[in-house]
């Protein structure tokens, strides 16, 4: 139960906020806090566990999107079968990705994800009959749980916070089962792990199929949350990067790291882009220079993210009470 | 069999007999292909000709995962620790091929750790271990996929005189235990202590085969061993 205490107090916070205000610009961030974390802590299945660093996991958000709205608007079939539909395209799009990690290694793979999500940019923003093209797609608004159709803010949190668990869950299924042990092994030294019996190709290849259809679950919450899917957003690079980014910020290949990451990027993007707009308005895209300092602070100081920052500030404070010897080395 | 890299012959023709219980040793001089053959025996080259049978199934083409699987493991001469993880999990991963349950195979791996005097760095992070220990570590591991053949590819290389007598004797005994093993050293002294059989690689050819007394005294080993003095000790 320790080592999970850190979900609790985060994901127990999340569930009672809307008893402490019912301020929308404030529950909005904490729905979107709880679904970046979720959408990257998807990505650090593939990313994290399985060490498939990729940069084009916005290709499967934009599937899940899509899938969903254009399901919506032109059969008016339920978001909840536009979900299914986009998990199962994102998986089909995982195995291809996942049979590429094993012919490409280190940057080419990061290359191929990037030029995939390209792709599925430049299709969705022309094949205007499906897709309305480049000018997106309005999500009809129709009330109802089976239409995704939630008008009050509260509950889209438990939704978002609902996801979140499952996306925790998962991860911590990736820490103790055998299946994750193992990943651990192909993650840290492929050839050791098979010369241990392990079949790594394979095992990659399922766990970006996961990270896919995960992903994809969580494009389509977005979608329908926000209301609009805009080709040159939801496939951007940007977007790849933000959930690359939470991550490896939080913790990469930890249960929550990327919860921790999507609080501080999340809630600083919300807080600069509003102040940042009041002092003037050429400083809207300053946020990002600030992530990238942030990013480069991070990757030189703190490699292994802010949990490991904060392990090690426990660690440290429990070793000296207890008058421990430091770990031998 | 026979392995080539373009225009080079790193193993040309080479057969080998290993007999269930057996306790090979290969030797040959730096390149003489002696890891080359334990990467093609254990799947991760395809030979241009020749077979790997292992208990008359031919392995030939066989993924290195499914090889292990089938009851024939290999270490690696430059040790491959899971460097991020504790010496107990590292073992466990190894023990998890035969085992589903991660609580066996915790309690396999803890065995496995005791067995080969890892027992206080169970909980240490495998890279912060020396080269000695960690030498122990990939026996460790490969042992805990429960081979029937192990191939060990120099675990006593680099090893001071006293690691090198215990790694002796931990191999002596997982022999004894019923694993079949074949060695590859370069070390000839360690190697002659601990086999009943060598065989000599130069080249990627065999050039001698037979017990210890017999290659030691071979004028085309010794040849073959010429200006690498050091080795003799």
């Amino acid at each position: 139960m320790r080592r999970h205490a850190g979900a609790i107090v985060l994901f127990g916070l999340a569930a009672v906020a809307p008893l402490a205000t019912r301020d929308a610009y404030f529950l909005d961030t904490i729905v979107l806090i709880l679904m970046w974390g979720a959408i990257s802590s998807a990505w650090n299945v593939a990313g994290g566990y399985a060490g498939q660093v990729s940069l084009g996991h916005a290709a499967f958000f934009g599937i899940g999107a899509y899938s969903a709205a254009v399901l919506t608007v032109h059969w008016s079939l339920s978001p909840w079968i536009g979900l299914g539909l986009g998990m199962a395209l994102s998986v089909v799009a995982g195995l291809v990705i996942g049979y590429l990690s094993n012919r490409l290694r280190g940057p080419y793979f990061v290359l191929a994800t990037i030029a995939f999500a390209q792709v599925l940019l430049i299709a969705a923003s022309r094949w205007r009959e499906m897709t309305m093209g480049s000018e997106g797609i309005p999500v009809p608004f129709k009330q109802g749980f089976w239409t995704l159709g939630l008008a009050s803010k509260v509950s889209w949190l438990y939704l978002t916070l609902a996801f979140a668990l499952v996306l925790y869950l998962v991860q911590v299924y990736l820490e103790v089962s055998r299946m994750g042990y193992q990943l651990a092994g192909v993650r840290e030294d492929e050839d050791a792990a098979q010369a241990l019996g392990i079949p790594g190709r394979r095992l990659k290849v399922i766990a970006i199929a996961m990270s896919a259809a995960l992903t994809s679950a969580g494009g389509t919450f977005w979608a329908q949350y926000v209301g609009f899917v805009d080709p040159f957003y939801v496939f951007s690079i940007d977007l790849s990067v933000l959930f690359a980014l939470n991550a490896i910020i939080g913790g990469a290949g930890t249960a929550l790291g990327p919860f921790l990451g999507s609080i501080l990027i999340t809630s600083l993007e919300h807080y600069l882009r509003a102040t940042l707009s009041d002092i003037a308005p050429g400083l809207i895209g300053v946020h990002l220079i600030i992530y990238g300092c942030l990013l480069i602070v991070m990757v030189r100081f703190v490699p292994q993210g802010l949990i490991g920052a904060l392990g090690a500030l426990f660690i440290r404070r429990a070793r000296t009470a207890r008058g421990e010897r430091l770990a031998r080395t | 069999m026979t392995k080539r890299f373009g225009g080079l012959t790193a193993v040309g023709g080479v057969s080998l007999d290993v007999d269930e219980g057996d306790l090979l040793g290969i030797i040959g001089p730096n390149g003489a292909g002696k890891t080359t053959l334990f990467n093609v025996i254990a799947g991760y080259y395809r030979p241009e000709s020749g077979r790997v049978v292992f208990e008359g199934r031919d392995l030939t083409g066989h993924p290195p995962h499914e090889i292990c699987r089938l009851g024939l493991t290999r270490t690696f001469q430059i040790v491959k620790p899971f460097g991020n993880l504790s010496v107990r999990d590292n073992v466990m991963i190894g023990a998890l091929t035969r085992v589903r349950s991660v609580a066996a195979a915790r309690a396999e791996a803890d065995r496995g750790v005791e067995r080969c005097g890892l027992g206080d760095y169970a909980d240490v992070v495998a890279k912060s271990l020396p080269i000695g220990l960690r030498k122990r570590l990939e026996l460790a591991r490969a042992l805990a996929t429960r081979p029937r053949l192990l191939l060990l590819d120099e675990v006593m290389a680099g090893l001071n005189p006293a690691e090198l007598a215990a790694m002796v004797e931990l191999i002596r005994r997982v022999h004894a235990e019923g694993v079949t093993l074949v060695v590859i050293e370069h070390i000839m002294a360690a190697i002659m202590r601990l086999t009943r059989r060598i065989v000599v690689l130069h080249h990627g050819e065999k050039i001698a085969e037979g017990v210890p007394a017999q290659i030691a005294r071979d004028p085309k080993v010794v040849d073959a061993y010429l200006g690498e003095e050091f080795t003799l000790e």
